[in-house]
């Protein structure tokens, strides 16, 4: 199992229930992230993954239940979040690197050092080249890469990351991957990183969730205890990979 | 071993340059040659129905248009030459836009950010949006008089209606992901205002603008023709009173050539205010 049991909460749900109407989606949820832990969520497409990180950062209010960043209600103006969306979020207006600095400007991160940080991740990311494009001139998945790096560049204590690199292809999402887990262990912020690829999920995370289907609660979860870098072809990888595939047979 | 390859077709394509088939279709790839074919094609046409027809007498060929317009461009015709006639309407049209637009925009964007203000204001406007703004002229003659303040009302209210219509659409059209984007860093409502709404909402409130001018612009030779003394509406209404049609035609091409001028003028402005929109080459 993952480190010393008595890690700090960082992220508590507690009885958690949405619903659009008379649609349940997510039915009373109930777990808790640690402090600098990795987590990952999987579940069946339209289970209620981006629901759940929308109500995580209060961008729609819950039926019923609560969500505690640090012991109290979250909201993303007291905590320091950020957010990678599912789709393309970048401001059509501001250039690739405007963007990138965008998260720390409106968070009131200093002018040197909002300098400092810009130029690092860029070139970590490997954006410095197209610095001065503006979103529609670059192509899809470097444009995912600028909204994973406006919201790095924040220096979140919580990254949620909603399913980032669906569109990107497998090359580029290896690269990305290894690239978030270097900031993570850089940062030592707390990740939750939803995705329906199981794979991803057991070569990023600590700990998985597997969720159910719409009415969604948490179904199981796995820790997955094995050393970095981590290799697809590993015997134990491909085992945890067989525990979940048998989990979510009835997706 | 490459330069033999790529012999044999330099040749072809020398041997393909010197048939005429080739070289009608290199030709007609080139859409300024139609461009041009286009253009005198119209010319000729013109030319030939005023020459052969009964209402020739009517109907000056292109040439006599050009003579006579470069007669107005040196002559005095009530007080101004063409191009002095040509700024009265000008004048009239940045006026009325000016006023149109400073009222229509400001009131589309209150519109836009407060339900009060929209609830209020939209019942009103609705009444007034399908009025062609011509419609108005008699009662600004009847309200401002023959001078001046007429015309430019009947411009401002032109301007005013596009203007509020594309600010006020420019902001509620935003894409709620770029408020998403916003919130969850933890923006306030005046951050979110200052860097999302009004930078978003922005080139649709340019193009109401510029949608304004043109209308404007329409709007300026309308009230011409009713009553004035100067501008391009009424170098037309005096090429009539003259008989004379190679004025009133003359007239009509400065004022097409003008608005075209304007909408060139204001798609390099769009390309620099918002540069963003332009898309490089991948
Ligand atoms: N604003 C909304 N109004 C109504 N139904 C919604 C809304 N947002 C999501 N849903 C529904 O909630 C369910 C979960 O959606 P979502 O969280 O996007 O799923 P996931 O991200 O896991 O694919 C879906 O059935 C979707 O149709
Ligand atoms: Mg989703």
């Amino acid at each position: 199992m993952t480190g010393p049991p008595a890690r700090e909460v960082k992220v508590e749900v507690v009885g958690l229930t949405k619903k659009f109407g008379d649609l349940l989606v997510l039915n009373d949820v109930n777990f808790s992230v640690a402090k600098g832990e990795f987590l990952a969520i999987v579940g069946p497409t339209g289970c209620g993954k981006t629901t759940f990180l929308n109500l995580l950062s209060k961008l729609i209010p819950a039926s019923e239940g609560q969500i505690l960043i640090d012991g109290s209600e979250a909201d993303p103006k007291t905590h320091n979040l950020a957010f990678v969306f599912q789709e393309p979020s970048s401001l059509p207006w501001l250039t690739v690197s405007q963007n990138v600095e965008f998260g720390m400007l409106i968070k009131g991160v200093p002018p040197g050092e909002r300098e400092r940080r810009l130029r690092s991740i860029l070139d970590i990311v490997g954006l410095a080249d197209c610095a001065n494009l503006f979103p529609n001139q670059i192509s899809a998945s470097m444009e995912q890469r600028v909204a994973v790096s406006r919201a790095f560049a924040t220096n979140p204590d919580l990254l949620l990351m909603d399913e980032p690199y669906g569109q990107l292809d497998v090359k580029l999402r290896f690269y990305l991957e290894d690239e978030l887990l270097k900031l993570w262990r850089e940062l030592g912020a707390t990740v939750i990183f939803v995705t329906h690829n199981i794979e991803e999920a057991i070569y990023v995370a600590e700990r998985i969730l597997v969720l159910t289907n719409k009415p969604t609660s948490v179904k199981a979860e796995i820790h997955v205890d094995l050393p970095r870098p981590r290799s697809f072809i590993d015997e134990a990888f491909i085992d945890i990979r067989r525990q979940v595939t048998d989990l979510i047979r009835w997706w | 071993m490459n330069a033999a390859l790529e012999h044999p077709t330099t040749v072809q394509g020398l041997q393909r340059h010197k048939s005429p088939a080739a070289i009608l279709r290199r030709l007609l790839k080139n859409r300024y040659v139609l461009y041009l074919v286009s253009i005198s094609g119209l010319l000729l046409i013109w030319h030939f129905s005023a020459v052969n027809f009964a209402t020739s007498k009517y109907m000056p060929t292109p040439w006599m248009v050009l003579k006579e317009l470069w007669r107005i461009a040196h002559e005095n015709l009530a007080g101004k030459d063409l191009l002095g006639h040509l700024w009265s309407s000008l004048h009239r049209v940045l006026i009325g836009f000016a006023i149109g637009s400073a009222v229509g925009v400001p009131l589309g964007l209150f519109m836009a950010l407060n339900r009060y203000i929209n609830n209020l204001v939209k019942p009103v406007f609705d009444l007034i949006k399908p009025m062609p703004p011509i419609s108005w002229i008699s009662l600004a003659i009847l309200w401002f008089g023959i001078g001046e303040e007429s015309k430019v009302f009947i411009i401002a209210i032109g301007a005013f209606v596009p203007a509020l219509i594309n600010s006020y659409n420019g902001i509620r059209l935003v894409d709620p992901a770029l408020y998403d984007a916003i919130r969850m860093l933890g923006a306030n409502r005046w951050q979110t205002m200052m860097e999302v709404t009004f930078p978003a909402g922005f080139p649709a409130l340019f193009a109401g603008l510029q949608i304004s001018l043109s209308v404007a612009w329409s709007c300026v030779l309308a009230a011409e023709l009713v009553s004035a003394r100067s501008g391009m509406g009424f170098l037309i209404i005096l090429g009539m009173t003259m008989s004379n049609p190679s004025m009133i035609l003359s007239g009509m091409v400065v004022i097409a050539v003008t608005a075209y001028l304007i909408t060139v003028v204001l798609s390099k402005v769009e390309k620099w205010v918002c540069p963003w929109k332009v898309e490089l080459p991948q």
